[in-house]
């Protein structure tokens, strides 16, 4: 098993609420991916193949800004709609994952909610690990 | 007080890591900007102004996903040092903030950064369109 499909594995096993994952290389092509077998996926493979595309464009200038700016290392992006969130992080440099997660409010939420709280540090370090086996 | 200048006071209150925060049109140009006292800019305003030009083409790209996954809400690219943020608000105008990211002093573990807190921000942003 490669390294990509590990992490899939594990950022499947870890959190319930993410229903997609994906590895694609810098023009946006998808190499891997995971779906979560009980669920209907919301957004269609073509229109993620697009955002992917877009989204290793933005990548390529997100890196260039990080040197350029002195941000320090990009460490991900997320664009959060009301159902879903998409978050995009560099693997390496010929890499990228995307994560697709429920963003449906919680059926118990008293006040309104804006969504749920994707946890990054904990996606992050997961992919730190399995980094550290390369 | 026009209603987006309102929106940068309340936010730059509420938050103190909020560095920087500007409303833009259409066309990418800024409208109204405010920033924290004392702080100076990371990124030159150039920059940031490309940033949100791309900013406003991506939300409008991402329109055409409104279907399957309801509207957008924000999108967040998370730096070391720093997190850039866009919320598309009414007539396509766009709410930009700048937020600090360096980890905090007592992280025992590897740090990531701090949290936005997106909630307050969207309640916020609510809040001063109604």
């Amino acid at each position: 098993m490669s390294r990509y499909e590990k992490l899939l594995n594990m950022l499947m096993d870890f959190d319930g609420s993410i229903e997609f994952a994906a590895i694609s290389n810098t023009t946006g092509e998808i190499l891997w991916n995971s779906t979560r077998s009980d669920l209907k996926i919301k957004v269609p493979l073509s229109e993620t193949k697009k955002i992917l595309k877009r989204e290793s464009g933005d990548w390529i200038d997100r890196c260039k800004s990080e040197e350029r700016l002195g941000l320090g290392r990009s460490l991900y992006h997320i664009t959060s709609f009301e159902k879903i969130k998409h978050v995009t992080i560099p693997v390496d440099a010929f890499h990228l994952l995307y994560i697709a997660v429920n963003n449906e409010p919680m059926t118990k939420t008293k006040k309104k909610s804006y969504g749920r709280l994707v946890e990054m540090g904990k996606i992050l370090s997961i992919l730190d690990f399995v980094n550290t086996f390369q | 007080m026009e209603k987006y200048e309102k929106l940068l006071n309340m936010l730059m209150d509420f938050n103190d890591s909020i560095r920087f925060a500007a409303v833009c049109n259409t066309n990418g140009d800024i409208v109204w900007t405010t920033q924290r006292e004392g702080m100076k800019n990371i990124v030159p305003l150039d920059e940031t102004k490309q940033t949100i030009v791309r900013a406003i083409n991506t939300w409008a790209q991402n329109s055409n996903l409104k279907g399957y996954v309801g509207s957008g809400l924000y999108s967040i690219a998370s730096y070391e040092k720093i997190k850039r943020i866009t919320v598309p608000l009414d007539d396509g105008n766009i709410l930009f903030i700048s937020v600090n990211n360096s980890s905090t002093k007592n992280s025992k573990t590897t740090s990531y950064g701090q949290i936005a807190d997106m909630g307050k921000i969207l309640s916020i942003v609510d809040f001063v369109k109604s």
